[in-house]
């Protein structure tokens, strides 16, 4: 793995928004790998950091709007997870390593799309820059 | 000796052709474990399904995975296809190889095609079957509360045959349906009898709930009714708790509707004004009523309904000049823009404005002092009987019970969560249910719904007296578990307890009835002892080290 | 023949919420719908999430329409309306004309090979919306050349599971169901009708609903005539509610015209919202919060515009009067969102004769006892959802899933008594 984006789906809102995003053909970077998930909050420090090791670039955990969670909570946790993540990439000084956290509702194709070009385009310019 | 496992790719009937099959079949035939692999162009249809059978019943396959459509309306299909080939169902992965990949993408995408398939392939090779079982719930129901909403369900639970009991703090049925009684002309003493004449229903008064544990089909509440602490089993509890007002004058202490002691009557709460208009033997019929709502709380539909019903009762009844002073009427209620005019061509005034009147009370009239918006001017006006802004709030009750049962209220102090995937009338808990005012509305059509609603809800989930679940989907390992209670505490639906297993260890088991399967447990378990079947550590870790591997 | 079979006519959000509620609860649902795809006028609603979800319950009605179509105890017969209604609870017959679909949504795969060979252009068979579900492939008759006299079997020879066929013939169908809950929802008011406010006329005057569309659409609010984007936006409430035609409240405009307006400003912060209203309906679970986090960020004006012109720019010229400053003002947008309200369905009519319901004077569906309730005049016969009174998102779920209660209720009582009461012809 180089130039992949890990992109943890929560199975309500981010995985049928990426299906939606297919169906409408839109523009989506093909170094996206989709894990789908029950809930975002299933999603552990662990997870992500595995990623990294195995040479992610940048990982994206994708779950319901803020309050709109089907299990209430989750969402809060995994953004919690995904900045503690960073934040502990920087300490070991991998800082351009990015963990993003994103709220989507299932019928949102364009703001999957959007962030993962976001991303794309910013390991691009990053790769770019040095 | 190696799991094997069955690949079925799928072209979507010769329509995805960015990706090519040949050389990917290829690829996908060299991963450890995978004894076949075929290809369909149109798997999900019968002919598809009934050949995948036959592939994997011959070719004695142990986990399937199909690289086809997204599984989110294909996986229950695939799954079934498993069963009937007498595989367990939950031996199958799905790798999204159309709208995830060929059609989200311009040019080849065979590469990212067979990483998705190999990613399904590492999860599922350690796949484990979950069968499922059929458990026993208890068929009572506890409903919690007194008033219109708890006696109503009450009635209907037991009509449609299950046993419930009305628990009540005060020692009376009904005594916090005054005022939607009198409004809504619902006759709550025939209500009242008629419950206490059903066998099916079984009535605690001046009884408190002091604890709940347990889970649905499975609750233990403790009830200390009458200096005496009872305990019994429900299968599902309905809150029912009702709501309190208070007027929203500028005064201290804070005045109940049912308090008189101010400025000799002249202000008085909807509810009193009720009473004048029934009353035979008034002193006094007021010749000039104002009446003031929607300036503190935006949530005013009852007080809206509630004025406008009164403005005209008292119109028909004493002839008064009525004004009303509010800054929106609110009228999203079936009906209610219907009486609004019917108030304004009865001659009843409405003023509205932004900033609420000043109210000043004394020698027996009300001051009022308000700007028109529509005159644009200052007004005053005096009048004899002010019917006073009422907030709608939740009662001590609806506070209590929350902590007991540790469920959410919204930022008002009702139930529930403002989750919208909760309404209209479940919690974050199954079996957990709100009915009525203490969900903040008093809307009389709302209300019913929500009854009528919980009855379905409650009648589904109890009457059988069985439910069958997924068996132990997440089970946290007792011989790793250190009883931290972080899952506890943090799960989201409340279905993990502790319980002893033997006479030096606790555990956390997580109900299988309650489970929701999200996962939140299992990743926040510091021991990782919880083992979520589908989503473990493991199979999550597999299929990323699927990727990007040669 | 008795039956505990259901039969639920209208599948948007009341009706799915019907059907699954008593799929769940073990009985077997007809669930049918005169359109292709499943899910009404809500299955089109846009998330109008900010920085936290602004309960609009649009992804609510996205679940519940996902977990109807997999359900096993829900059979889906879209395309298809009720031709005549007969029996009584607990038995009535019910005969079904189904459309000609010309392509079957139970062999059609969204290939997409059909759309290449397609000689038409436009094309005249193409996928449906996005959230379409069955996401089965459309057949435009005025579009195909077969259709026009050609001969022309493209398709139908690309297509590899046989879904194509040109000879179907409307297709009749009988049923036999214990009970009938009516789902239809409702249609939304023809701004037309307000000819001075230029819906129709002036490209740039949107109602609710289109704009919701292409937000679902484009993600985005894109400008109807494809120049900047819109940064002085205007609501305007109560159209088609609250007149002399229509002596209600919709109920939802209040509600998703603030909902869409702080969906705009979130996403262009520098946009300019006004909202001209007559009483702003801000009651509802969670709502007054959403309320006061906006009240000073949008600009409201109590006073409804009459009238709407366009100046030679294309912006839109709205004359209004302010009643809180008692004076006739004119501003400049460069859109204008009518809110529109829910009026009762164009077919309520001819289906209320078909069923042996009673409308109410409102035109919608009228019920047996108190308002808001399920009951009609025919023992066997439920409303649920904006069919009966306007309703928003969850108060149409709470209906839909009171109207299943209610047809448990009598179809446990009816089993039991073993007799029926009204009979329908």
């Amino acid at each position: 793995m180089s130039k992949e984006i890990v992109a943890f789906c929560c199975e309500h809102s981010a995985y049928p928004a990426a299906d939606l995003a297919g169906k409408l053909r839109l523009d989506c970077p093909e170094n996206l790998r989709v894990i789908r998930v029950p809930c975002a909050g299933r999603v552990d420090v662990i997870h992500i950091l595995k990623a990294f090791e195995r040479g992610a670039t940048a990982v994206l955990v994708l779950g319901c709007e803020d309050g709109a969670c089907r299990h209430i909570t989750g969402n809060t946790r995994a953004k919690e997870r995904a900045k503690y993540s960073e934040m502990l990439l920087k300490e070991v000084g991998m800082d351009n390593r990015t963990v993003d956290m994103l709220n989507l509702a299932p019928n949102e194709p364009h703001k999957f799309v959007r962030a993962a070009n976001k991303i794309t385009k910013r390991i691009k310019e990053s790769e770019e820059a040095r | 000796m190696e799991t094997k496992i069955g690949v079925f790719l799928c072209n979507c009937g010769g329509g995805i052709k960015n990706i090519d099959f040949d050389a990917a079949r290829e690829k996908v035939a060299k991963i450890p474990g995978v004894t076949c692999v075929n290809l369909s162009s149109n798997l999900c249809l019968e002919e598809g399904k009934e050949k995948m059978l036959s592939c994997i019943k011959d070719e004695n396959i142990e986990r399937v995975v199909v690289a086809a459509c997204s599984p989110e309306f294909q996986e229950h299909i695939f799954r079934q296809v498993l069963e009937n080939a007498g595989l367990n169902g939950h031996l199958f992965s799905m790798a999204n190889i159309r709208e995830q990949c060929s059609w989200a993408h311009e040019g080849d995408v065979t590469v990212k095609a067979v990483e998705l398939i190999k990613m399904a392939v590492n999860r599922a090779r350690l796949l484990q079957p979950v069968e499922k079982k059929e458990l026993s719930v208890n068929r009572e129901v506890l409903v919690v509360g007194g008033g219109f909403s708890a006696i109503n369900a009450a009635l209907q639970l037991s009509q449609v045959g299950l046993r419930t009991t009305l628990l009540e703090k005060e020692a009376v049925l009904g005594a916090g349906t005054g005022e939607l009684g009198n409004l809504y002309g619902s006759d709550t003493s025939s209500m009242i009898s008629a419950v206490e004449g059903d066998e099916n229903i079984e009535v605690l008064t001046s009884a408190r709930m002091t604890a709940t544990e347990g889970k649905i089909g499975d609750f233990t509440v403790r009830i200390r009714k009458d200096g005496e602490e009872i305990s019994h089993k429900y299968g599902a509890i309905v809150l029912a708790t009702g709501y309190q007002t208070e007027l929203a004058l500028d005064s201290e202490p804070k005045l109940r509707a049912e308090d008189e002691a101010i400025s000799g009557g002249n202000i008085v709460s909807q509810e009193k004004l009720c009473r004048m208009l029934e009353n035979p033997s008034l002193e006094r019929e007021p010749k000039t009523i104002g009446f003031m709502f929607d300036f503190s709380d935006e949530n005013s539909r009852f007080p809206t309904l509630a004025t406008l019903n009164n403005a005209l009762a008292a119109k028909q009844k004493w002839g008064s000049e009525i004004y009303v002073f509010c800054k929106n009427v609110k009228v999203d209620g079936e009906g209610v823009e219907g009486l609004y005019r019917e108030a304004r061509d009865c001659g009843v005034v409405f003023l509205k404005s932004e900033a609420p009147p000043r109210i000043t009370a004394e020698d027996g009239r009300v001051e009022i002092e308000a700007k028109d918006v529509l005159l644009g001017e200052d007004m005053i006006l005096a009048c004899d009987l002010l019917v006073a802004e009422e907030l709608l709030l939740p009662t001590e009750g609806t506070e209590v019970l929350s902590s007991l049962l540790n469920i959410r209220r919204d930022s008002k102090g009702f139930y529930q969560d403002e989750n919208v995937h909760l309404y209209p009338i479940a919690s974050e808990r199954k079996g957990i249910f709100f009915i009525g005012g203490c969900r903040g509305d008093l809307d009389l059509g709302r209300v019913l719904t929500d009854i009528s609603s919980v009855v379905i809800r409650v009648h589904g989930l109890l009457s059988s007296g069985k439910i069958v679940v997924d068996s132990e989907r997440v089970k946290a390992n007792p011989q790793k578990c250190v009883a931290c209670l972080t899952c506890i505490r943090v799960c989201p639906h409340g279905a993990i307890q502790l319980v002893r297993v033997d006479s030096d260890k606790e555990v956390a088991e997580i109900s299988d009835l309650a489970c929701d399967a999200c996962g939140i447990c299992a990743a926040i378990c510091p021991a990782k002892a919880i083992n979520f079947e589908g989503y473990t550590d493991e199979q999550i870790v597999a299929q990323i080290e699927a990727i990007g591997a040669p | 023949m008795e039956s505990k079979n259901v039969l639920v006519v209208g599948s948007g959000i009341s009706g799915v919420a019907s059907a699954l509620e008593l799929a769940n609860a073990g009985i077997s649902v007809y669930l049918i719908e005169k359109e292709a795809a499943v899910g009404g006028h809500a299955a089109s609603f846009c998330c109008k999430a900010t920085d936290i979800c602004s309960k609009c319950s649009a992804c609510v009605v996205f679940d519940k329409i996902k977990e109807a179509v997999i359900h096993p105890q829900i059979k889906l017969l879209t395309n298809s309306t009720i031709k005549k209604l007969s029996g009584e609870l607990g038995d009535f017959r019910v005969e079904l004309t189904q459309q000609p679909r010309y392509v079957d949504e139970e062999r059609c795969i969204a290939c997409g090979l059909c759309t290449e060979v397609c000689p038409a252009d436009p094309k005249a068979i193409y996928p449906p919306f996005a959230e379409a579900t069955p996401f089965s492939y459309i057949l435009d008759e005025g579009r195909c050349l077969r259709f026009k006299g050609e001969k022309c079997d493209l398709c139908r020879g690309s297509c590899p599971t046989k879904a194509i066929g040109f000879e179907l013939k409307p297709r009749e169908q009988e049923l036999n169901v214990g009970a009938v809950i009516v789902a239809t929802g409702f249609d939304v008011f023809d701004a037309r009708e307000k000819g001075s406010l230029g819906y129709g006329r002036y490209p740039n005057v949107l109602t609710g609903i289109d704009l919701e569309q292409i937000f679902t659409r484009e993600g985005y609010l894109r400008p109807p005539t494809n120049g900047k984007e819109p940064q002085n936006i205007a609501f305007i409430q109560c159209v088609g509610s609250r007149d002399e035609g229509h002596g209600y409240c919709s109920q939802v405009c209040c509600k998703y015209a603030m909902k869409l307006a702080g969906l705009i400003k979130y996403q262009s912060p520098g946009a300019q919202v006004t909202i001209f209203y007559i009483d702003l309906q801000t009651a509802g679970k969670g709502f007054a919060q959403f309320y006061e986090k906006y009240k000073e960020s949008i600009r409201f004006v109590r006073g409804v515009p009459v009238e709407i012109l366009q100046t030679s720019s294309g912006e839109l010229e709205v004359r209004f009067e302010d009643i809180a400053q008692g004076k006739v003002c004119r501003d400049i947008f460069d859109l204008v969102v009518l809110s529109v309200g829910i009026s009762p369905g164009k077919n309520s009519w001819g289906l209320a004769k078909i069923l042996g319901i009673n409308l109410a004077d409102g035109g919608f569906f009228d019920v047996k006892d108190s308002p808001g309730s399920n009951e009609t005049n025919v023992d066997g016969v439920f409303l649920a959802g904006a069919c009966q009174g306007p309703k928003d998102i969850p108060d149409s779920i709470a209906h839909g899933i009171a109207a299943a209660s209610k047809v448990i209720q009598v179809l446990s009582e009816f089993a039991s008594r073993g007799q029926g009461n009204q009979r329908v012809h």
